[in-house]
């Protein structure tokens, strides 16, 4: 079925440049050394995927492996050096969260921010105002305060609230379950199942392999920017472990 | 573009809300800061320079140079900066990244208007009449808005790549100041100097809102016509250089 896939990467290379001088002065030192100015870092490499609607992918692998170099071409903010991405349906980013947030706005001014730059429709979030205060568990008296004020999990807890009522098709989970506490972080889990049943697609980036291997069926084990495994979760966890230990015996 | 109107809108209204929450006077900064400067500028050069003769007020000829001058600065010192603050959108969100150019430029309309009050007040209190040929002041901020956009997206692309750009603007702003007149008009000049003022997009507005404002006349509708074209170039060359540089934000944010 051709139709069936939501994101589809084929045979993509990215690569960053990396100046080694940044500045006039040690361009010029570099001259004289013959030092390299310029040299291109492979991110990722000849990269082949299909990914179906209403899949949950987990993504593992070192720091640095390509993780998130994979996710920004997903979200389609960074263009790939070779080949082609395509993405079919809403992207809903929870990564780093709370990004466009303004510390001196109030709580309240911040959703419909926030929500307004997931492409939410300000009526809509007139009408999911309370549901969305209700579910981030921050005390009404609260809403009307800057949020610089809030404590980081309070802070967490809130933008993870308007992402989560954003109504995603493909929804990049990076690393942010570990916000909040026990009780907030099942509570997530559980509306990430709710999704699951909903068929949207998640892409779930983390370092926590308990989670992953609890959470996605099939796994991405990225190594030096490669897929040295993609299938089965215990498979993928099982080859990277392995690995880790070779690395540090 | 009109897709991403509702998320235009609630970036203008966040610049503008978060500017000034913090400060206990808020909004009147944006007029005292104009109207101070317009004191100081008065005074100094009517005063102590003893410039000749405007027609006018020398605060009102002053003013009406100053307001659109700032508007100007104003816009392209922010949006040089827009990019660099708002990383973490770029690296994770996709939009058009204009967008924030714009919000920008409307945050700094906002407060043209705002001060602009000030400027009606004068307007009274010098018992200038006011005329019909008032309504083309709108049109002439417009061909300036467009001129400033054009060269507030350039300037914000290019200063992602390298800071160094915001340096040599605010250089050149300053020299730029001097070439446009704000604190003179353009008849203190010999004619055969005058070519430069031509050459200015930013000169020919500013006799224009003088003239439509001021002086109860039309403006010189052969010099503004050719401001209009040259903004309308500079916005078509810079908004195709911002597309093609656009798709690298995200890497090197």
């Amino acid at each position: 079925m051709e139709e069936d896939w939501a994101i589809s990467f084929n045979h993509v290379y990215k690569n960053y440049p990396l100046f080694h001088q940044k500045t006039l002065k040690e361009f010029f030192q570099a001259l004289f050394t013959r030092k390299k100015t310029i040299e291109r870092i492979d991110a990722l490499k000849d990269i082949n995927l299909k990914i179906k609607k209403g899949e949950t992918v987990g993504v593992i692998g070192k720091n640095g492996a390509g993780k998130s170099t994979l996710l920004k071409l997903i979200a389609q903010v960074s263009s790939p050096t070779a080949g082609k991405v395509r993405v079919k349906g809403r992207i809903s980013p929870l990564i780093e969260l709370g990004a466009g947030f303004h510390p001196e706005l109030s709580g309240k001014e911040n959703i419909f921010l926030n929500g307004v730059i997931l492409g939410m429709k300000e009526k809509y979030l007139v009408e999911k105002f309370s549901e969305i205060v209700a579910f981030s568990e921050i005390p009404m008296d609260f809403i009307y305060t800057p949020v610089k004020y809030y404590s980081s999990g309070m802070f967490m807890r809130l933008a993870f609230s308007v992402a989560i009522f954003s109504r995603p098709e493909i929804l990049l989970v990076d690393e942010i379950l570990a916000v909040g506490d026990i009780g907030f972080q099942k509570k997530c889990l559980a509306k990430m199942e709710e999704f699951k049943k909903k068929k949207v697609t998640i892409i779930f980036v983390s370092h926590s392999l308990e989670l992953v291997k609890k959470f996605c069926q099939r796994v991405i084990y990225l190594q030096g920017g490669r897929v040295e495994y993609d299938g089965k979760a215990e498979e993928a966890i099982g080859r990277y472990l392995q690995n880790l230990r070779i690395t540090l015996s | 573009m009109l897709n991403y109107w509702p998320l235009i809108k609630k970036l203008t209204l966040r610049e503008i809300k978060a500017r000034y929450k913090q400060s206990f006077l808020g909004f009147f900064w944006i007029i005292l800061n104009p109207f101070f400067q317009m004191i100081i500028m008065s005074f100094v050069f009517s005063k102590i320079l003893r410039f000749g003769n405007f027609g006018v007020p020398y605060p009102l000829f002053i003013y009406a140079g100053l307001l659109p001058w700032t508007f100007m600065v104003a816009s392209l010192q922010s949006s040089m900066g827009v990019f660099v603050s708002d990383a973490s959108l770029i690296k994770k969100i996709y939009f058009p990244r204009e967008v924030l150019v714009i919000a920008t430029l409307l945050a700094k309309t906002f407060d043209f208007f705002l001060a602009s009050i000030i400027f009606l007040l004068l307007m009274i209190f010098y018992q200038v009449p006011f005329t019909g040929f008032m309504i083309i002041f709108f049109l002439i901020f417009l061909i300036q808005f467009i001129f400033t956009y054009g060269l507030s997206l350039l300037l914000s692309a290019l200063n992602l790549f390298y800071r160094d750009i915001q340096y040599l603007v605010n250089l050149i702003i300053t020299l730029w100041f001097y070439l446009t007149p704000v604190v003179y008009a353009v008849e203190f000049f010999p004619a055969r100097y005058r070519i430069i003022f031509q050459l200015n997009p930013m000169s020919v507005l500013i006799n224009a809102y003088r003239q439509v404002l001021l002086g109860g006349n039309w403006p010189n509708w052969q010099s503004l016509a050719i401001a209009a074209l040259v903004s309308i170039l500079i916005f078509i060359f810079c908004h195709r250089i911002f597309k093609k540089l656009e798709r690298l934000f995200a890497d090197i944010v």
